[in-house]
C-alpha cells in the first residue's frame, strides 16, 4: 500500500504540499465566510439608494459615489477621521510608553505585592465600559474635558494599559536579564542598558503590542458615544447615527462602514510583518 | 549651568568607563532614593505612571459605583427622597427573575463562544504551521473580523441577516425554500437570535484566538518534537503530551482576555438586536445599559456593574491559579 507508506514517513512539520489541498479547501472556505460580507458592505457603499434596498442581491450595478460626496460634504466625516486618528495615534502612544516601563518592572524585580499590582492592573479591563461612563463623565465635566481630544486620549491610554502590561510582561520574561547586566558592568547607566540593549530586542514585541492598541483604540464605540459631541466626536458613534430608525440607507451605512475600517485594515496590511514577526518573537506568557 | 558643578542635580547617563557606583555618590539624596540602585522602590518608580493613571481613572468610578448602589437614586424621578439602602439593591437585584435570565443568557453565550473560538482558532493555527502558498495574504483575511470595528461588524451582520434584502437571508433562505422551509428567521426569531449572535461573536474573534496561539505555536522549540518522533508517538499523542502543555502560557492569555470580553459583549449584540426579540439576547450588559441609560434606575445598575465585575475578577482568578499551578508542576 503505497499510501500508507506514504502516511508513515509523513512527519507532521514536514512540507507536504501536495497533500495538502484539505487545507486549502478548508482556508479558502474560512476566507470565503471571513470576507465576502465586508466584500458585500464595500459594494453596498457604491451603489445608489435604490439598488442598495433591492430585494434581490445586485452583483452588478453602475457605482456611483453618491453616499461618500453625501458623508464629506454635509455630514463632514473627515472631520471625525481626523479625531480618530490624533486621539487612537496619541493613545496608542502614551499607552505603550506608560506601560512599557510598568512590565518592565513587574518582569525584571522581584517585590512583595508584584502579584497582586500585576492582577489589579488586569481588573481594571474587567468593569463593563457602560458602568464606568457615568462616573467618567461627571469627572470629565468637572475637569472640563467633555467633548474633547484630550479628554479620550487620557481614557484610551488607561483603557489600554493592563492590556499593554500585561502583553509586554510576558515579552520582558524572555529577555535574559544578564545581556543587561553586563552592559552595566561594561559601564552604561540603568537607562543606557535599557536603550541600547532591551529595547531593541523588544521592540518588535512593542510594534505588535502597538498594532493591536491601535486597533482597539480606533474601534472603541461606548466611551466615544457618550462623552463626545460634537467638537472631538470620532467615527464609530459618528456611523451610529446611520444605523437607528427603521429606514436604514444602506449605501451611505456602507460608505460610512468603509470609511471607519479602511485606514485601520490599510495600517495593518503594512505592518503586517513586523505585527506578526513581533507577536511570535517570545513566548506570551 | 556651569560644567564645574558637579553636585548639581545631574541627569546625563554616565559616561563609558564612568561605573555605576561611582555614580552614586554624586547624586543628591532623591535620585539614590528612587534610582535604579535601589532595587526595592525602584520598581515602583517604574510602575507610578500606569498606577496613577489606573487609579484615576479606575477606582474613582469603582468607588462612586459603591456609593450609588448604597443609594436609591433614579435620575428620571429626581423627587424621591434618597436615602441609604446598604445592600437592598444587591437583595433586589438576586430577586430579580430578569437578572437571572440575563445572567444565563451571558453565560451561555460566553462559554459558547470562548468555547468555538478556541477551538476553531487552535485549529486554523495548527493548519497554518504548514508550508502553505500564499501564507500573507491568507493571514490578512482570517485576522479580517478582528480588525473591523465591532460596530461594523454588528452593523454588517444586521444587513446580511436583514429579513428579504440581507444577502445570508437570501441566499441560505433560497435554499432552503428549495425543502420547503419558509424563511430562516436568524436573528427575528426568539430561538434563533442567540445562536446568531454567538455565531457573529464567533466569526469576529477566532481571528483573536488563532493569532494568539499561533505566536505560541512559532514560540514551541522544535526539540521535544524531534524526540517524540524518534520516540514513534503518534500525531494525536504529540498534541496532547508536548503542543497543549508547551502553548499553555498562551491559552492562558487568550482565554483570559477573550472571556472577558465575550462577558461584557456589548457593541454588536446592542446593534443587531438590542437585546431582543422580547429579551431573548438581553445579556447582563444590554440589561445593564437597558437599567442604566433606558430606565435611568442608576442605584441598581452601578449594584449590576459591581456584581458583573466581581464574576469577571472570580473567573479570571480560577483561570489565572488553575493555569499557573498546571505550569509550575509541569516545570
Amino acid at each position: 500500500m503505497s499510501l500508507e507508506a506514504n502516511y508513515l514517513v509523513e512527519s507532521p512539520t514536514a512540507p507536504a504540499r501536495e497533500r495538502n489541498w484539505w487545507v486549502y479547501l478548508i482556508l479558502f472556505a474560512v476566507c470565503f465566510i471571513n470576507f465576502v460580507p465586508y466584500l458585500w458592505m464595500i459594494l453596498t457603499a457604491f451603489m445608489d439608494k435604490g439598488t442598495s434596498v433591492s430585494a434581490v442581491p445586485q452583483w452588478i450595478f453602475t457605482p456611483t459615489l453618491e453616499a461618500f460626496t453625501y458623508l464629506v460634504r454635509e455630514k463632514r466625516v473627515l472631520d471625525n477621521l481626523l479625531n480618530s486618528t490624533i486621539v487612537s495615534v496619541a493613545s496608542t502612544f502614551f499607552s505603550v510608553l506608560i506601560g512599557t516601563f510598568c512590565a518592565y518592572a513587574l518582569a525584571r524585580y522581584e517585590f512583595p505585592g508584584k502579584d497582586d499590582v500585576s492582577f489589579w492592573v488586569l481588573t481594571n479591563r474587567m468593569m463593563p465600559p457602560v458602568a464606568v461612563i457615568l462616573p467618567i463623565f461627571i469627572i470629565f465635566q468637572t475637569l472640563k474635558l467633555l467633548d474633547t481630544r484630550l479628554g479620550l486620549i487620557l481614557l484610551y491610554t488607561a483603557l489600554q494599559l493592563p492590556f499593554v502590561v500585561w502583553m509586554l510582561t510576558g515579552y520582558f520574561r524572555d529577555i535574559p536579564k544578564r545581556f543587561e547586566e553586563s552592559a552595566m558592568v561594561d559601564g552604561d547607566s540603568w537607562f543606557g542598558a535599557f536603550r541600547k540593549v532591551t529595547l531593541p530586542l523588544m521592540t518588535p514585541s512593542i510594534t505588535a503590542t502597538a498594532v493591536f492598541v491601535l486597533i482597539l483604540s480606533w474601534n472603541e464605540f461606548a466611551f466615544a458615544l457618550y462623552l463626545t459631541s460634537v467638537q472631538s466626536k470620532t467615527l464609530p458613534p459618528s456611523i451610529m447615527a446611520y444605523a437607528v430608525g427603521v429606514n436604514v440607507q444602506w449605501n451611505i451605512l456602507g460608505a460610512a462602514c468603509l470609511f471607519i475600517t479602511a485606514p485601520i485594515i490599510l495600517f495593518v496590511l503594512l505592518v503586517q510583518k513586523q505585527f506578526i514577526s513581533g507577536l511570535s518573537q517570545g513566548v506570551v506568557r | 549651568m556651569v560644567a564645574t558643578q558637579a553636585t548639581g542635580k545631574s541627569s546625563t547617563p554616565a559616561r563609558q568607563g564612568d561605573g555605576v557606583a561611582a555614580m552614586a555618590p554624586r547624586r543628591p539624596g532623591l535620585a539614590a532614593l528612587l534610582g535604579p540602585q535601589n532595587k526595592k522602590v525602584f520598581p515602583w518608580v517604574l510602575m507610578a505612571p500606569t498606577i496613577l493613571i489606573l487609579a484615576g481613572i479606575g477606582i474613582f468610578p469603582f468607588i462612586y459605583a459603591l456609593v450609588l448602589a448604597s443609594s436609591n437614586i433614579i435620575l428620571s424621578k429626581p423627587y424621591l427622597a434618597r436615602s441609604f439602602v446598604g445592600l437592598y439593591q444587591y437583595q433586589a437585584l438576586i430577586q430579580d427573575p430578569d437578572f437571572w435570565h440575563a445572567l444565563r443568557l451571558t453565560i451561555i453565550f460566553t462559554v459558547e463562544a470562548v468555547f468555538l473560538e478556541f477551538w476553531l482558532g487552535l485549529g486554523l493555527a495548527l493548519l497554518f504551521q504548514r508550508q502553505l502558498a500564499g501564507k500573507a495574504v491568507i493571514r490578512v483575511i482570517i485576522l479580517l473580523p478582528m480588525i473591523i470595528t465591532p460596530l461594523v461588524v454588528g452593523l454588517i451582520w444586521r444587513y446580511m441577516f436583514y429579513p428579504g434584502a440581507g444577502l445570508v437571508t437570501y441566499y441560505v433562505g433560497g435554499f432552503f425554500s428549495l425543502f420547503g422551509v419558509r424563511s430562516l428567521p436568524f436573528l427575528a426569531d426568539p430561538h434563533w437570535a442567540l445562536q446568531t449572535v454567538i455565531f457573529v461573536d464567533v466569526w469576529e474573534w477566532t481571528p483573536f484566538m488563532f493569532l494568539i496561539l499561533s505566536a505560541g505555536l512559532a514560540s514551541i522549540p522544535a526539540q521535544p518534537y524531534e524526540a517524540a518522533e524518534i520516540d514513534g508517538a503518534s500525531s494525536w499523542r504529540i498534541f496532547w503530551t508536548i503542543t497543549m502543555p508547551l502553548l499553555r502560557p498562551s491559552i492562558l492569555i487568550a482565554l483570559v482576555i477573550r472571556t472577558m470580553d465575550a462577558f461584557r459583549t456589548f457593541d454588536t449584540i446592542r446593534v443587531m438586536t438590542q437585546g431582543g426579540p422580547g429579551d431573548s439576547t438581553t445579556t447582563l450588559n444590554v440589561w445593564l445599559t437597558k437599567v442604566g441609560f433606558e430606565f435611568f434606575d442608576a442605584s441598581k445598575a452601578a449594584a449590576l456593574s459591581l456584581m458583573m465585575m466581581l464574576m469577571i475578577i472570580i473567573l479570571s482568578f480560577i483561570f489565572i491559579r488553575v493555569f499557573r499551578a498546571r505550569t509550575e508542576n509541569a516545570s
